[in-house]
């Protein structure tokens, strides 16, 4: 099945591993990613700036989708998903917001289109293909591995805006890691917020907030704690040791993305997957499950 | 030739300040068979209706026309005022002159004259055809069936037994008591819930006046307002209630464990129980979903029938069909509460030390299931500090908008029970978001919890976290300090507001008596009429109608058994002779009106017209309406609403148009 | 004494189109469970508060409106459908409006969108090997810049209030 795909800034600039690890592993499920004639920003940080310029930019990536003909887009990032969906809703309910996000379109000679389903990499794996598909397709299950999950802010908030799960009590992701062979665990801070937001203005509360979760995370002696958004991994596994020395803690937990894991437990190369581009110590985590 | 006497109303300055009423009864003078055309500040007075009166002698008036107010609001007086005076009370027709036109057209006082003179050109030309007509009188049953046993329900049936009428109260549950029931103290005067409602649950019990069908529902009512026929199905006990004399024998040799419901699943019951330590009846019962052998089918287990030296246990006996007939029925079917798990932040169904405000109340109740000892569910010891959170599920648009009524008090009630009841010097907590403490004694008790070092947080937390050794805690901010305040509790108990009974579906149904947005019943008049449904006959009474306290409940139960009585008390009702007629030689059997009626009023009859056994509708008077959904749809036109018939409506039409202002389409 | 500026209170709520303000009654739900207030001090009740009273001018200049995490947690839990959120980001495009104190990050981004398309140019990574990667050493499809018509339209729509 054919899917749309916007990759956003921050996995095209440093995330390699994120979009390295999806097109590997969503193939073997049957999903080919089309990628958009242009690539630019969802407006996630416009919006403090003008939210109309950033209800435009969302609009405009929609319209670049109506144009490769296809209905499903996925946008794996979190931030770029709830941008997107906002501006999906506003453009939907505000009739005049609509007219002149559709006369700037039209100026550019494109078309928006209403009907597309905007995914994003946790309900594309666990409602459109399905945890029995990833389940059969598993050649080397986790050996039952404990996991801490991070499924972030903005994909599962604001429920009134329909996101991917449960807002309080989300399960998809943990069921996706679950499907793996591996187990994922509940704790205190599991909904707690990964700071990314605050590195334009207060970087260093950014860098607080980080290493307060993975403090948490690593008392709680874990394999090692899987995200789904590129900020999130920013966070937690590029800016680890800075998050450590801002709380004053010394700082040591595997942080990869869920489609890592998934490849490696598809049985795909771990350079392909773009482990060594990991900067917390993903290496203790593949040796956990291979070992 | 109709004789007709017009009265323009000034109602005050609420007509007269938009339209020329001087000048609308001038108009009249100028109308067909106008007689005498008067304007005079307030008609419904008495010297209005004196006027009234004098001029059916004087003029030898036969028609009257009265432009004023909604006839909602006088319409039955001017009736009266004409009747006196010897006139049919029928002959008098009201042009509504205030709602129709000097509110609504207020800012247009020259194009509402006009207005108002059409209507009363309409309203003259109407009054030459109407007819007299006289009330119908109906005998009612002097019963009253009572659905539900709380104490709403007890006190309605007592009142309405008290004062002659028979009563069949019916419970679902088998024991009458309800909510109360499971109360461990009653606030603000702290008063034993048991000790104040079990001499009135016996009462009931005893009265020869009362038939108490319990373990049983209503499933069906037919008829109308003091002739209602009701099926009750009395779901069977597999007891004889004449046998058992409420031993417990049985309870003791029972293998099965199930939740009990009445301590709110905090321990367990057996399949045979008796529902709660003050039943009334005290009578067991086996719950056929548990019970070994009715669940399988099978001849296993059997031990209590074993064990009963009575030999009360009947495992064949069947459910039982009683049909009765009453005048009037009071809803007293009670509230539930709302399920915390909802709310998922807070942790509730998660976390075992996070509890329901009837979950404290029972462990609170010497008779619950931890014999009156405040516990944290746990580890079973006395917590050393306790919240309480307000307004869980209550005035949240996520769940239900409305203030649940008494979950200030019930907190109140609680966290000082919980300071007396523990002799440590424990930290007691309450996050609230505005305290409501309005009823007499309330603010009063509210003192007293301040002055029992109960500390009162301004603002409720966002969610609440449990550490890996299973302790709680949670941050909440304090909006009179600023301060983020972190507390560690050992029990924290959740305000959880009243929410509409899951029956109200089916009852409202039943009964056709419609529900508020919120849920709840709805009365009939939320200022004027709070005891009764819109539907004639089915009358309100406590939390089923909108949450309220124990107070409040005992009023409106007393209230609503008077307006049943004030109803029945005569033996019968009037009929409003404005109903559906069928004329049975225009009747064709298609049977369209019965299939269109709303109120179920329509039924069909054999008749024999020409030697041959045909169908011909009829209309049941007391149940019609007179909405005329019939009339319009019968395809012979034998249908006429008295007074509403085609003629008397058209020639309004016609008399609104005859002046039509060629400006049209503005 | 403090005067509210009503015109300043309209001008935030038009801005907002329908999202619940003024439904607020400091139930402090947000505030108790705000990502941002121990330690950015950030009180969400309060900020609608002011904006509800009417004093709004102090907001765009100061510091606070940009130390929201944006978690989303307090728009989730409002009981009463108020959206501290949305008050947030339409006082931070007051704040550019009156060209107020910006953080450098957000014009940063801003300015690098409309040249480039994105926030930040791809970079280098260094992985824990100490070895030097691109995209294009990761066999990656190249990147597609956005078309001319970009820029200006994108300026276009900034200007829009």
């Amino acid at each position: 099945m054919k899917v749309a795909v916007f990759w956003g800034c921050c996995i095209q600039a440093n995330q390699y591993a994120y979009e390295m690890s999806l097109r590997e592993t969503l193939p073997k499920f049957d999903i080919d990613l089309v990628d958009l004639r242009e690539t630019f920003c969802c407006g996630d940080p416009v919006k403090s700036m003008n939210e109309f310029a950033a209800t435009f930019l969302a609009a405009r990536i929609l319209a670049l989708t109506h144009l490769t003909g296809l209905n499903n887009l996925l946008v794996p990032c979190n931030r770029c998903h709830f941008t997107i969906s906002e501006a999906q809703d506003t453009i939907k309910k505000n009739p005049k917001i609509a007219k002149k996000v559709l006369g700037l379109l039209k100026e550019e000679g494109l078309e928006y289109n209403p009907n597309i389903k905007v995914w994003h990499t946790i309900d594309l794996l666990h409602d459109l293909v399905g945890l029995e598909k990833i389940k059969n397709a598993i050649k080397n299950p986790l050996k039952r591995v404990k996991i801490a999950s991070h499924v972030g802010c903005q994909i599962i908030r604001y429920s009134d805006l329909g996101r991917v799960d449960n807002a309080e009590n989300p399960k998809k992701f943990d069921e996706l890691i679950a499907a793996l062979g591996a187990e994922s665990v509940e704790y205190p801070e599991k909904l707690d917020c990964c700071g990314a937001a605050l590195n334009r203005s207060h970087p260093d509360s950014a860098l607080s907030l980080a290493g307060s979760k993975l403090k948490a995370v690593q008392n709680l002696n874990v394999g090692g704690m899987v995200v789904s958004c590129p900020d999130c991994q920013l966070m937690f596994d590029a800016k680890q040791k800075e998050a450590g020395t801002t709380v004053g803690a010394k700082l040591s937990v595997p942080v990869v993305y869920y489609t890592q894991l998934l490849g490696l437990a598809l049985g795909i190369d771990q350079k392909k997957l773009g482990l060594h581009l990991n900067q917390s110590p993903a290496e203790e985590l593949v040796a956990r499950i291979h070992g | 030739m109709a004789k007709i006497g017009v009265y323009v109303c000034h109602c005050g300055l609420n007509i007269a300040s938009v339209v020329d009423v001087e000048k609308v009864a001038e108009y009249a003078k100028t109308l067909p068979n106008v007689a005498t055309a008067k304007h005079y500040t307030y008609m419904c007075s008495e010297l209005g209706q004196k006027l009234i009166q004098k001029d059916i002698k004087t003029h030898k008036l036969d028609r009257i026309v009265i432009a004023t107010c909604s006839p909602r609001m006088h319409e039955e007086t001017f009736r009266k005022a004409v009747a006196e005076a010897g006139l049919n009370p029928y002959l008098a027709e009201i042009v509504n002159l205030r709602e129709h036109v000097s509110w609504p057209h207020a800012h247009e006082p020259e194009k509402a004259t006009e207005k108002a003179k059409a209507l009363v050109r309409m309203g003259v030309a109407r009054a030459q055809l109407l007819e007299p007509l006289e009330k119908h009188k109906v005998t009612v049953e002097k019963r009253v069936l009572v659905i539900g046993g709380g104490i709403a329900g007890i006190q309605a049936s007592l009142d309405l037994a008290n004062a002659g009428f028979k009563v069949y109260l019916v419970e679902k549950s088998p024991s009458i008591g309800g909510r109360m029931a499971q109360l461990d103290k009653t606030f603000p005067t702290l008063d034993c819930s048991a000790c104040i409602l079990t001499p009135k649950m016996v009462d009931v019990a005893k009265h020869e006046n009362i038939t108490l069908l319990t373990n049983a529902e209503v499933t069906g009512v037919n008829g109308f307002v003091g002739n209602y026929e009701v099926s009750i199905l009395k779901k069977p006990r597999y007891i004889d209630e004449k046998k058992c004399v409420g031993c417990e024998l049985c309870i003791k040799v029972c293998p099965v464990k199930v939740p009990d419901k009445f301590n709110e699943n905090l321990i367990e019951r057996r399949a045979v129980y008796i529902y709660s330590s003050h039943a009334v009846p005290k009578i067991a019962v086996i719950s056929p979903e548990h019970c070994l052998r009715l669940k399988l089918d099978k001849d296993v287990c059997g031990k209590c029938q074993a064990a009963c030296e009575a030999k009360a246990v009947d495992f064949k006996q069947k459910p039982e069909v009683v049909n009765v007939k009453v005048g009037g029925i009071i809803v007293a079917v009670g509230s539930e509460v709302f399920d915390a798990t909802r709310m998922a932040e807070l942790g509730y169904g998660r976390f075992k030390n996070v509890i329901s405000n009837m979950e404290f109340e029972r462990i609170s109740d010497a008779s619950g299931p931890t014999g009156g000892k405040i516990h944290s569910p746990k580890d079973g010891k006395t917590p050393k500090t306790i919240v309480f959170i307000q307004c869980v599920g209550s005035r949240d648009k996520r769940f239900h908008e409305y203030c649940c009524r008494v979950g200030c008090m019930v907190t109140l009630k609680q966290a000082i029970l919980a300071r007396e009841k523990i002799h440590e010097n424990i930290r007691i907590y309450v996050c609230y978001i505005d305290l409501r403490a309005f009823g007499k004694g309330y603010d009063e008790f509210y003192t007293r919890a301040r002055e029992m070092d109960i500390d009162f947080v301004a603002g409720v937390p966002s969610e609440i976290h449990e550490k890996a050794d299973g302790s709680l805690y949670f941050d909440v901010y304090d909006k009179s300090t600023n301060k983020l305040v972190q507390i560690n509790p050992d029990l924290v108990v959740l305000g959880t507001g009243l929410v509409p009974n899951r029956d109200l579906e089916k009852i409202s149904a039943l009964l056709h008596a419609s529900r508020s947005s919120d849920g709840f019943l709805l009365e009939a008049h939320p200022k004027l009429r709070p005891l009764e449904s819109a539907v004639a006959g089915v009358f309100l009474a406590g939390a089923c109608q909108g949450p309220k306290d124990i107070p409040d409940t005992v009023a409106q139960a007393s209230g609503a058994a008077a307006k049943a009585i004030d109803l029945l008390s005569t033996g019968e009702i009037e009929i409003e002779p404005l109903k559906a007629v069928i004329d049975k030689d225009l009747c064709s059997g298609c049977r369209i009106c019965e299939s269109i009626c709303p109120f179920v009023a329509i039924e069909m009859k054999t008749e024999k017209v020409k030697g041959e056994e045909k169908l011909r509708a009829e209309v049941i008077e007391a149940v019609c309406q007179g909405c005329g959904a019939c009339s319009s749809a019968c395809p012979t036109s034998a249908i006429k609403i008295q007074q509403y018939g085609n003629r008397q409506i058209l020639t309004q039409v016609d008399a609104g148009l005859a002046e039509a202002c060629t400006e049209g389409g503005k | 004494m403090a005067k509210p500026n009503l015109e300043s209170r309209k001008k935030i709520l038009a801005k907002l189109k329908g999202k619940g303000l003024v439904n607020c009654f400091q139930c402090m739900k947000c505030t108790s469970g705000c990502t941002a207030l121990k330690l950015l001090e950030l009180k969400p009740n309060e900020i609608v508060k002011l904006v509800n009273l009417g004093f709004v001018d102090e907001l765009p200049n100061s510091d606070i409106i940009w130390t929201c995490a944006t978690c989303l947690k307090c728009v989730e839990r409002c009981p009463q459908k108020a959206s501290p959120y949305h008050i947030i980001m339409a006082l931070r495009n007051l704040a550019v409006e009156k060209e107020a104190k910006v953080p450098e990050g957000f014009l940063k981004a801003v300015s690098q969108i409309l040249e480039t398309g994105l926030a930040e140019p791809p970079q280098k990574i260094v992985t824990r090997k100490m070895e030097t990667v691109d995209r294009e050493c990761l066999n990656l499809p190249k990147i597609r810049l956005p078309k001319e018509s970009f820029q200006a339209a994108l300026m276009k729509a900034m200007e829009e209030k």
